[in-house]
């Protein structure tokens, strides 16, 4: 049931993140419904109790991806002087509201099983992550699906070296051949 | 917990593998006129690579490794020799081509090699992690090869529509993937199969599996997930197309065909209609638009569509007719080898055709037989084996096309045969009409006019290949059944 619940909770952020990079028209606002979208993600993850995932998805994804998304996005093109009005109404009292939940929720986590109006997980409710361990995942990963991870990363140095060879220019820029074979 | 890698059975990925790092290096090392080398260096790997599938055909078995996950059988290999043939003309037929570009030489090899070796691994994959990672390994460098001649808008555009539609049937395909592995638990093929006969109610399965075949079919380019191909192909340097027209789209084919026949046979009640109508409104539409077509690439890439229609046939039949599949998998296959080999050929003719007229439209090309008549009777050769007439190889592939769905028997196969025979007559009469441009029609005074150069020896090469070989089969097809019988023996692994 908690499961279904925190799937539930966890879900629909995920959901509405995808929405929001697809309909934004401001792509700051973009990047941080990806953003949302992946710590939900994380969220799932620890629910399945592959932790070593969700801390990885947490750190390299939402973290310095998307922190490189935010560069690269203020570096091209948020140039427009900025907008100060405010259009979320009742920010200040939002933000309140938010941080104290988030307290309410440290303190009922800090105390939890010191009052009987919280309830304790017991020992064996809480399941081993066994399968999500970093050394689960690396003993796996390197010897049942060797190949596949040789061939990943084959596939990350294609997408640089790829990504090099059509960006790139080299000195001054090459008068472009008009191709002298195929002209249609 | 003790897991053992069978070396000689990972050979072939290994010389291509390697080949793949001193291709990389080399490059690193040469000055710019010296670039050459590095596609010597890439032939020579992709031939050394069949040295080993050559000694496991002849020293016959089956070698399984990972739990199954990764089965080298004869299936596998034959495969393999396809690709690596077929990579290794693509090579020969882009060395001048490229070179006379000015773009990157040698990140052009290494990604084309990379993609050779995608599809080595994709043949030997049984189950969906290793196959997306082989299919993805395959069509992923052609993303960014499509786009290479970057001074031209042409070549931006195919990458681009490539890139943007690629991705979105990646993501589908993933999601069929992931429902399927949800449902089943397992990621391998021969548990899937397994867990299958319990699941055929659930509707979720029925749509994972039409998720597959979408993915699939992108990649194939069947209709109507076609529509990235002519701009493609028309936009691609020649070569890149070419290795699209054949590696990439045999590569989504025989993705497809592993996963219905050793993980989905159960469920064949959903995916034998869907491949049916695909068949058939692949042939149709591709014959069809091929007629309007004046750009050679562009009609190319039209027939191409459609043979991939005739390919999907003998497979679709028998799974919708419930015969044997194996016999099926046979035509298939020996259907391919023979595209392949024509295919090619065909696109050698354009590259050689396009240096000589200076024009890739087919009017340009009237009187070609004329100044280069050599050029002409490769035209016309290449041209009448893919409109399958003997004694040329391609009289052979339809003809094992239509032996199998009789066959299979029934009206429905009997419905698509017939819908088979009229596109073949349709795709004679484009084919003939390049043929007819060729021959019949007057050379203009400029095509006249125009100095007769000297072809790359490499091109001569690719062209003597496919040449050699499309004959060769035409008179003697019992080469060609050893591929198909030899293809039967699919392990579905199991570890």
């Amino acid at each position: 049931m908690a499961e279904v619940i925190i799937f539930g909770l966890m879900a629909l952020p995920a959901l509405a993140g995808g929405v929001t990079v697809v309909l934004a028209r401001n792509p700051v606002y973009g990047a941080m419904g990806l953003l949302g979208s992946m710590l939900a993600l994380g969220v799932l993850y620890v629910a399945q109790l592959a932790h070593f995932i969700a801390a990885i998805h947490v750190v390299v994804y939402a973290g310095a991806v998307m922190t490189l998304f935010l560069f690269v996005i203020m570096l091209i093109g948020v140039d427009r002087a900025d907008d100060q009005n405010e259009r979320l109404p009742r920010q200040r009292q939002l933000v309140i509201l938010g941080v104290l939940g988030i307290v309410a929720t440290a303190f009922a986590v800090a105390f939890s099983g010191r009052f009987s109006w919280v309830i304790a997980a017991t020992g064996e409710r809480i399941p081993q992550a066994t399968n999500g361990t970093t050394v689960a995942l690396a003993r796996v990963l390197f010897s049942d699906w060797v190949l596949a991870f040789e061939a990943t990363a084959l596939l990350l140095t294609i997408g640089s070296a790829g990504a090099i060879a059509l960006a790139s220019r080299r000195g001054k820029p090459v008068d472009l051949p008009i191709d002298p074979e195929v002209t249609s | 917990m003790t897991f053992e890698i069978d070396y000689l059975a990972l050979a072939p990925e290994l010389v291509v593998a390697g080949t793949i790092i001193a291709a990389l290096l080399l490059d690193l090392f040469l000055t710019r006129s010296k670039k050459y080398w590095v596609a010597v260096l890439s032939v020579v790997g992709v031939a050394g690579g069949l040295v080993p599938i050559v000694y496991m055909l002849a020293e016959g078995g089956t070698r399984s490794m990972f739990d199954g996950s990764y089965v080298v059988d004869e299936f596998a290999l034959i495969l393999k020799i396809v690709f690596l043939v077929s990579g290794y003309l693509v090579l020969l037929m882009s060395v001048s081509y490229i070179e006379a570009d000015r773009y990157y030489q040698g990140e052009y090899y290494f990604l084309l090699l990379s993609s050779i070796l995608g599809s080595l691994v994709m043949s030997s994959s049984r189950d969906l992690i290793v196959l997306f990672i082989g299919l993805e390994l395959t069509t992923g460098p052609l993303f960014l090869l499509a786009g290479w001649r970057k001074g031209d808008a042409k070549s931006n555009e195919a990458s681009l529509k490539f890139f943007i539609l690629g991705v979105l049937s990646t993501a589908i395909l993933l999601y069929g993937m992931s429902l399927l592995f949800g449902l089943t638990g397992s990621v391998e093929f021969t548990a899937i199969a397994a867990a299958i006969p319990d699941l055929v109610s659930e509707p979720a399965l029925a749509l994972s599996v039409l998720f597959l075949i979408v993915g699939f079919a992108f990649k194939a380019s069947a209709v109507p997930f076609h529509f990235w191909a002519p701009d493609t192909y028309e936009g691609a340097p020649t070569p890149v197309a070419a290795y699209l027209s054949v590696n990439s789209k045999a590569a989504g084919f025989v993705a497809m065909l592993i996963v219905m026949y050793t993980a989905l046979p159960g469920i064949s009640e959903v995916w034998a209609p869907a491949l049916w109508v695909l068949a058939a409104l692949s042939m149709t539409v591709g014959n069809l638009s091929a007629l309007r077509q004046g750009n050679i690439v562009r009609l190319l890439a039209y027939s191409s569509i459609a043979q991939a229609g005739f390919m999907l046939v003998p497979f679709a039949a028998a799974a919708v007719a419930g015969s044997d599949l194996a016999q099926a998998f046979s035509a298939t296959v020996v259907y391919l080898v023979i595209y392949a080999l024509m295919n090619l050929g065909a696109f050698a003719v354009v590259i050689a055709g396009a240096r000589r007229t200076g024009s890739g439209d087919i009017d340009d090309w009237a009187g070609l037989g004329q100044k280069d008549p050599v050029l002409g009777l490769l035209t016309a050769l290449f041209f009448l084996s893919l409109a399958g007439i003997p004694p040329l190889a391609g009289w052979y592939a339809k003809f094992v096309m239509f032996a199998s769905v009789i066959e299979a028997g029934g009206i429905s196969t009997l419905v698509l045969a017939a819908i088979a025979a009229v596109n073949s007559v349709i795709a004679f009469y484009y084919y003939a009409r390049v043929i007819k441009a060729v021959w019949l029609d007057t050379p203009s005074e400029e095509l006249l006019a125009r100095p007769g150069r000297e072809y790359a020896g490499s091109i001569k090469l690719t062209l003597a290949i496919s040449m050699g070989l499309t004959i060769a089969i035409g008179i003697y097809p019992t080469f060609a059944t050893y591929f198909g019988e030899a293809s039967r023996v699919i392990a579905t692994g199991g570890g």
